[in-house]
């Protein structure tokens, strides 16, 4: 996680928020709405003289692994600014406050605390089928890393296919969009990442970010080029999309090339998807990262779902592959809230993603 | 099937997408429409930025609209603005009453709406004219506000 608030970066995130909190640039036309609407949980706060819309989300966690000492933490406290200038100018901003608190057995610790810079960017849409975006931003590979966010997916886990092949997080520029092909949207992002020039809020991403695991590789991206596209069906019941990118790591430094293939159907008593990957590197001699997984909801009665996913992994770090079997049960007993129970087994994933129990309970706001 | 003019009192059945009476757009197919509440498309012909506004959530109007327009029930609907939102963009405005829809439409450039026929007045006009079909129909309609109970 990056240490904000240093350097030169931190007087442009002041102008930034100041010029976020100035009065609107534009009026008629500009599509924002000068007038007060009703708050709805998860939707933010709309500040329309100032065309801003503030909100974010929070979610307090339990790890209970196995072989482990139990801990609850204050997992994220995330901020979002969103400010409208005119009607092709827009900024957004997301910051957040990680282990805020953490509580182990009978001691209760800040030091973990951290606030990293998530996202920062501006965007000019182009045309209804282009915006450009320039700044620090979600790499787009795969479905899951673009929604990441506690209270938006259904487990509490998150399956390595997602973290551990790339870096999470891009700085640089993208262009994205939707365009209609033979009737149905198509969503594509293509973006160029120059972190090495750059580099501002690096957010030092952990390979093998699951709590309790030992493996502390993280995945910052020197360069990258690379783009998603994903395509919906069936009134968006079904889309199936795919990814690909070309980037240099870091440290250790090496330039790897990507594939992935990613899907989601929602039935009426079920909603399956899944991601899967393959990163090769330049070097011959390294192994390739390959895994993928498949994860399943179904409704109960009473706003309960039942979630479960099963992925199979092979690290470049350790020697065969692992396979992890997930069950839960997550509640959303109104828009927003929600709490969230699993279970986690697997085999040789002991050092990269620990069995365990974990509970998680949040808000978006 | 598009039509400008809607008496008070028109077939219940029927949901009126309307602009200002300024806006240059004339029409608007389902397939737009869609793209425009899903906030996936934003500029008019003219340029100027849709501003696709909603009834509140509890609103049957609301229900029957995101069936018939947006082929999706709430729970989807609810999920999709929530990864939206996680990517700064917003669902749409929300207002109040159908009246409300109709005076935010009339001043606002941009602003598009939908409510039954017997709403529409001579400060907005009607872009598409949408028939409900099927059990969406069966439900009993909402008031008009000739009934005095709006």
């Amino acid at each position: 996680m990056s240490k904000l608030a240093r350097g030169p970066w931190r007087r442009i995130l002041l102008i930034g928020c100041v010029l976020a909190w100035s009065g609107p640039l534009l009026a008629d036309g500009s599509g924002s709405v000068g007038q007060a609407q009703p708050y709805y949980l998860g939707q933010g706060l709309y500040f329309p003289q100032q065309a801003v819309r503030v909100g974010g989300y929070a979610d307090v966690q339990f790890h209970g692994l196995d072989n482990h000492r139990n801990a609850l933490a204050i997992e994220d406290l995330s901020l979002f600014l969103t400010k409208d200038f005119g009607a092709r100018w827009k900024m957004f901003s997301e910051v957040e406050l990680g282990d805020a608190v953490t509580v182990t057995d009978h001691h209760v610790t800040t030091r973990n605390a951290n606030v990293d810079l998530e996202r920062l960017y501006a965007e000019y849409r182009v045309s209804n089928g282009i915006t450009l975006r320039v700044g620090k931003f979600l790499t787009p590979v795969g479905q899951w890393n673009l929604i990441h966010a506690d209270p938006l997916v259904w487990s509490v886990s998150r399956p390595l296919t997602t973290t551990a092949a790339f870096a999470r997080h891009s700085t640089g520029a993208m262009l994205y969009g939707t365009v209609s092909l033979q009737n149905h949207d198509l969503d594509y992002w293509l973006f160029a990442d120059d972190s090495q020039a750059i580099g501002f809020a690096r957010s030092h991403d952990l390979a093998y970010g699951a709590y309790g695991a030992t493996n502390s590789l993280k995945n910052d991206f020197s360069h990258a080029v690379g783009g998603q596209f994903l395509y919906h069906m069936m009134d968006d019941r079904l889309s199936v999309g795919a990814s690909a990118a070309r980037y240099t790591l870091r440290d250790p430094l090496q330039q790897y090339r990507l594939i992935g293939i990613d899907f989601a159907w929602t039935g009426r008593h079920v909603e399956f998807s899944g991601e899967a990957l393959q990163r090769t590197a330049d070097n011959p001699t390294l192994p390739d990262e390959v895994g993928g997984f498949v994860q399943a909801v179904v409704p109960l009665p009473r706003k309960l779902y039942v979630v479960g996913r099963y992925e199979r992994y092979r690290s470049s770090t350790q020697q065969g592959a692992l396979s992890i079997r997930s069950i839960g049960l997550n509640y959303r007993p109104v828009r927003g809230l929600f709490l969230k129970l699993e279970r986690l087994d697997g085999s040789r994933n002991a050092a990269l993603d620990p069995s365990g129990w974990f509970v998680s309970a949040g808000v978006i706001f | 099937m598009v039509s400008n003019a809607v008496a008070k009192g028109a077939n219940d059945r029927q949901i009126a997408i309307i602009v200002s009476r300024h806006t240059p757009v004339t029409t608007i197919d389902n397939n737009l429409l869609r793209s425009v509440f899903l906030k996936k498309i934003f500029l008019d012909p003219a340029n100027h930025v849709y501003v696709p506004v909603n009834l509140k959530p509890d609103s049957k109007l609301r229900r029957d609209f995101t069936l018939a327009v947006i082929h999706m029930d709430e729970p989807q609907l609810q999920s999709y603005w929530n990864r939206q939102y996680f990517q700064g963009i917003s669902p749409p405005f929300v207002l109040g009453s159908q009246t409300a829809v109709v005076d935010f439409v009339a001043k606002t450039p941009g602003a598009i709406g939908y409510v039954r026929p017997c709403y529409v007045n001579a400060k907005v006009k009607v872009i598409l004219l949408l028939t409900v079909i099927g059990a969406l129909a069966d439900a009993a309609p909402e008031h008009c506000p000739s009934d005095g109970r709006h």
